[in-house]
């Protein structure tokens, strides 16, 4: 049998060979003037160590010398370091706590190493805890068990101090709390319930008294500097000595305490608050309004309610301002639209453009905002001023813009601005399909009459209304501007037609304009007399359209054709500029010299409506080329007219304008039964496909499919589904009069 | 029928002349419901098949003691006599229930085959029949389905041949017919606003949803929801009522 080499070494032997290294040791770290250990000296008290270990039982000394290890700090802390701290209070307390840690971690490392070869197979036979947690459990246990409690308020108190203005010893603070955090030995338990819970705790009530005396005393913009500049300097803290982990709780009590407790007071402040500040413009205090509430938990919902209330306020403002402006005019021009709504119209883009940029700088386009916008201005916007709607009033908007000779005189660029502007104004006015009919109306006048001022601004408008409102919205209006185009290239031919045909001769210059039925408004086509000299040039234009198209169907629209006619005055001829009517009514002075109201009306076969209008603008208007009798300013059935002879004017050729007939109302009555087969094709189109449906789910579902163009009425869609069941479209159920049936 | 007693036989005896039905399923309907009438009528009535071909020659000489003199139908004054021979008031609402069971198209004719079609169906092939008839189908009103049907019919058959909805003073009059057997407290006011405010006709979905509405709410209109899926008509009655205080019906005058 081989013995071992080695002679046994004895236990207290060995101890003692251990202790003198331990002492060397203390003394290094107590300052006391010592040698550093020599890597010999290293080595010894390992190997030492290694032998007791692995010496044959008895010998085996391994469970002593694990137990002699962790003595030695017990012995060492409880002599030494804890006497020298119960000695010392506050801010040098802190110091001598840090020194002494410093000096542990020191003296594990070192022991552990000497200890080492425990770690490697004792420890870990008997699972036991390892040399390093040995080590700094004993710290644990003796000093800091006792002393945290202390360090802790020491620790909150110069925080306090720091946050008063006075100036502390980070450095100090963070090695404070760098023991908190490594004492957890990789868990944060101890940081965060030995220093951290109480730490918010304090923070709390800090800012909690603050904050009810400065709710008081400042005003909110004041109230909200100082709070932001509170976060600032807690994020800062953090940094510079608290663990990160507490900044996001740290933070969040603050706001807590600064902001979420008094946030409503904060808001309606009286003089300062957030009505005040949209009210007087005041763009940074909102932007730090805006980063402040948005930390607190829905805070920033009553911000946005604020703003919508201010915006919903100063647009019922505009309207009314436009309201009183209109009624305090005289009553002489009712039902047109004038100066007061286009400025209306002008000033409500403006504040969209004022409000948008709130949104966009001061609440960086977060969706509660844009939506607090879009809630204030549909329910403004859908406000009509004196008698008009809003649809119209935009409509006659565009016009104005669109038209030659419009109110509106701007450059190409401020043109497409306005209209990029008009139609984001259009989004929110539920009548979207009232618009479009009152735009189709004007559009056909401009058209029409050659009054639209540039093509490029009419095609420009076109695109984005499709972009806005979709392809269906625009498709008809497209159609008209491209019917214009036609029909000039159509006119050449005409003049092409009637250059080869001698005999197919009009006897006047005759322009004809050929419209596509379903692109147009509606237009009555009244029969009119026409006079002998037109009613050839009809007929060779009908023979010429035989030779292009054999499928078509012409009707004339004499109301909306224009004339020039030479009028022989005693003093020079002019030539006047009238419409097709006038122009029939004048020619009937050819034959005669006087007639009579009725002689006329039953001449030209028109209505009524349409004589006085015609009759009113020749002899009551600026220019009076008939005389009338009696001389009043209005036209009445027992009046007679006589072509004045005398009549004279400076220029060659006058335009004698007749007033439109209000289209209004007939433009309202469209869009209703517009709506009505709408409502009907909607309400079929849904009972088709779910074949069976709740009444309520019905009409929202309706409402919804039609809501991109008007807003319908719940009662007329009741209306229709009643007229659908009595059509045979559905029916009710037997059991449920709530649920309706598809009948195929 | 040896077999019954004497009580039972007299049922048996009265049962055939009342249905018109053969003794073998008088018999057979009588055990069936325990020998009580009311469960007996109703099985009997209930099953087509047990009814006794009501002999179709006695149905077709009545049918030609009504007839029209000009036309293959009854026409007003057949029906005069009609109702002079089972003693019945022509106004009388149980016409209305007899021209149901005929499911007659319209009113104030009936058409051969409705009238021999009606009879066959009520089990009456002579006037004596007819007569005794009568108080049953008058009970049929107080049956909440049957009175359903019954109403629902009077649409169809009160008003114009080709026309779509029932013209406002039949309407009424049908109304105040049919509200007499059901007693609607609103019915007045009902009436008093149609021709206040529509003045027009009525809808057959209106009419029957008006049933409903009868006898669903509360005269008080506590329980009347106004999103609901009311006819148009009924949600303006609705608002007419509360302009005019609440629908408290004690408060108005009625003028009858």
């Amino acid at each position: 049998m081989a013995m071992s080499q080695r002679s046994t070494i004895d236990f207290n032997q060995g101890w003692q060979f251990m202790q003198n290294g331990i002492t060397k040791l203390k003394n290094i770290l107590e300052g006391t003037p010592e040698t550093q250990f020599s890597s010999e000296e290293h080595i010894m008290l390992y190997t030492t160590i290694y032998n007791m270990c692995t010496q044959k039982p008895p010998h085996d000394y391994s469970q002593q010398l694990y137990d002699k290890y962790k003595e030695s700090f017990q012995e060492y802390i409880t002599s030494t370091v804890l006497p020298s701290l119960k000695e010392k209070h506050d801010e040098f307390m802190l110091r001598e706590l840090v020194k002494r840690w410093q000096n542990h971690k020191v003296m594990v490392r070192w022991l552990s190493r000497f200890f080492c070869y425990l770690d490697r197979y004792f420890i870990a036979r008997r699972s036991l805890p390892a040399l390093q947690e040995v080590g700094l459990t004993c710290f644990r246990n003796l000093v800091y068990q006792d002393a945290n409690g202390q360090v802790r308020d020491a620790v909150i108190s110069l925080i306090d101090q720091e946050r008063e203005g006075e100036q502390i010893d980070r450095a100090l603070l963070k090695n404070v709390l760098d023991i908190f955090v490594e004492i957890g030995m990789g868990l944060m338990d101890c940081y965060e319930n030995d220093f951290e819970d109480a730490m918010l705790r304090d923070t709390a009530a800090y800012y909690s008294r603050k904050a009810s005396n400065w709710i008081v005393d400042d005003s909110c913009p004041d109230y909200m500097m100082k709070a932001e500049s509170c976060l600032k300097r807690e994020k800062e803290r953090v940094s510079h000595y608290l663990h990160s982990s507490s900044e996001t709780k740290l933070l969040e009590k603050v706001q807590h305490e600064l902001l979420f407790v008094y946030a409503t007071q904060l808001l309606e402040k009286e003089h300062s608050g957030c009505h005040a500040l949209l009210r007087d413009d005041k763009v940074d205090d909102l932007s730090r309004m805006y980063r402040l509430f948005s930390k607190i938990p829905r805070g920033l919902d009553p911000v946005a309610n604020i703003f919508k209330q201010h915006v919903t306020a100063e647009g019922t403002a505009l309207v009314k301002q436009a309201e009183d402006a209109v009624s305090s005019k005289k009553v002489d021009k009712k039902d047109v639209i004038g100066l007061q709504e286009q400025i209306f119209v002008r000033k409500v883009i403006e504040l969209h453009d004022k409000f948008m940029a709130y949104v966009n700088d001061c609440f960086l386009n977060h969706t509660l905002f844009h939506k607090a916008l879009k809630d204030a201005f549909e329910v403004f916007c859908n406000k009509g001023v004196a008698g008009s709607s809003s649809a119209e009033l935009l409509a006659t908007f565009c016009d104005n813009i669109l038209k030659k000779g419009g109110s509106e005189k701007l450059s190409d660029e401020a043109i497409e601005e306005t209209l990029e502007k008009v139609v984001k104004l259009l989004a929110y006015i539920s009548d979207k399909d009232l618009f479009a009919e009152f735009y189709r109306k004007k559009l056909a006048r401009r058209l029409l009459f050659d009054k639209s001022a540039n093509d490029d601004h009419e095609r420009s408008i076109l695109t984005k209304l499709k972009q806005q409102c979709g392809g269906q919205f625009t498709s008809k209006m497209e159609g008209m501007v491209t019917d214009l185009t036609l029909a000039r290239e159509n006119q050449t031919h005409f003049e092409e037609y009637l250059a080869h045909n001698s005999n197919a001769s009009p006897g006047i210059d005759l322009t004809v304009t050929v419209l596509t039925t379903g692109f147009w408004p509606s237009y009555k086509s009244f029969d009119l007399n026409l006079p002998s000299e037109m009613v050839k040039c009809v007929e060779v234009f009908r023979e010429f359209y035989q030779t292009k198209t054999k499928h078509r169907k012409l009707t004339w629209i004499y109301s909306l054709g224009t004339c020039n006619i030479n009028g022989k005055f005693e003093s020079k001829a002019i030539e006047l500029v009238v419409t097709t009517y006038q122009a029939a009514a004048l020619l009937l002075f050819n034959a005669s010299d006087k007639l009579s109201y009725h002689e006329i009306m039953a001449q030209l076969n028109l209505s009524d409506e349409d004589v006085v209008r015609l009759l009113h603008s020749l002899s009551c208007a600026k220019y009076k080329i008939l005389n009338k009798e009696p001389s009043t300013k209005t036209i009445s059935p027992t009046d007679v007219f006589e072509f004045n002879g005398k009549f004279t004017d400076k220029m060659r050729r006058i335009k004698i304008p007749l007033p439109p007939v209000d289209e209004k109302k007939k433009v309202i009555e469209d869009v209703d039964k517009d709506r009505r087969y709408a409502i009907d094709a909607s309400i079929v189109r849904i009972m088709k496909s779910r074949k069976v449906l709740g009444y309520q789910q019905l009409v929202m579902e309706c409402v919804e499919q039609l809501g991109r163009m008007f807003k319908p009425d719940v009662k007329a869609i009741k209306k229709r589904i009643e007229d659908l069941i009595t059509r045979d479209y559905l029916e009710r159920d037997k059991d449920n009069p709530n649920l309706f049936k598809y009948l195929a | 029928m040896n077999k019954l007693g004497r009580g039972q036989r007299d049922k048996v005896q009265q049962f055939m002349l009342i249905t018109g039905a053969s003794e073998k399923v008088a018999i057979q309907v009588l055990k069936a419901s325990d020998w009580q009438f009311e469960g007996a009528f109703d099985i009997f009535y209930s099953h087509p098949h047990l009814k006794s071909v009501a002999d179709t020659r006695h149905i077709e000489e009545l049918y030609n003691r009504y007839k029209d003199p000009y036309a293959d139908m009854i026409l007003a004054d057949g029906i005069t006599l009609l109702c002079n021979d089972i003693q019945v008031d022509p106004q009388d609402i149980v016409m209305l229930v007899i021209s149901w069971h005929m499911k007659a198209a319209t009113m104030c004719e009936f058409s051969k085959q409705e009238f021999v079609g009606g009879l066959q169906s009520m089990g009456i092939d002579s006037l004596e029949k007819f007569r005794e008839r009568i108080p049953f189908l008058r009970a049929e009103l107080r049956d909440e389905l049957k009175f359903r049907e019954i109403y629902n019919f009077a649409f169809g058959w009160a008003k114009e041949k080709g026309q779509k909805s029932l013209a406002l003073d039949t309407a009424i009059g049908m109304w105040q017919l049919l509200f007499a057997e059901k007693q609607w407290p609103l019915e007045d006011h009902w009436c008093q606003f149609l021709q206040a405010r529509h003045n027009k006709a009525i809808s057959r979905d209106t009419w029957s949803q008006l049933l409903e509405f009868s006898r669903t709410i509360d005269p008080g209109l506590i329980n009347y929801d106004p999103e609901g899926a009311w006819p148009y008509l009924i949600d303006e009655f609705v608002e007419y009522l509360n302009e005019n205080g609440k629908g408290k019906t004690s408060e108005w005058n009625y003028t009858k």
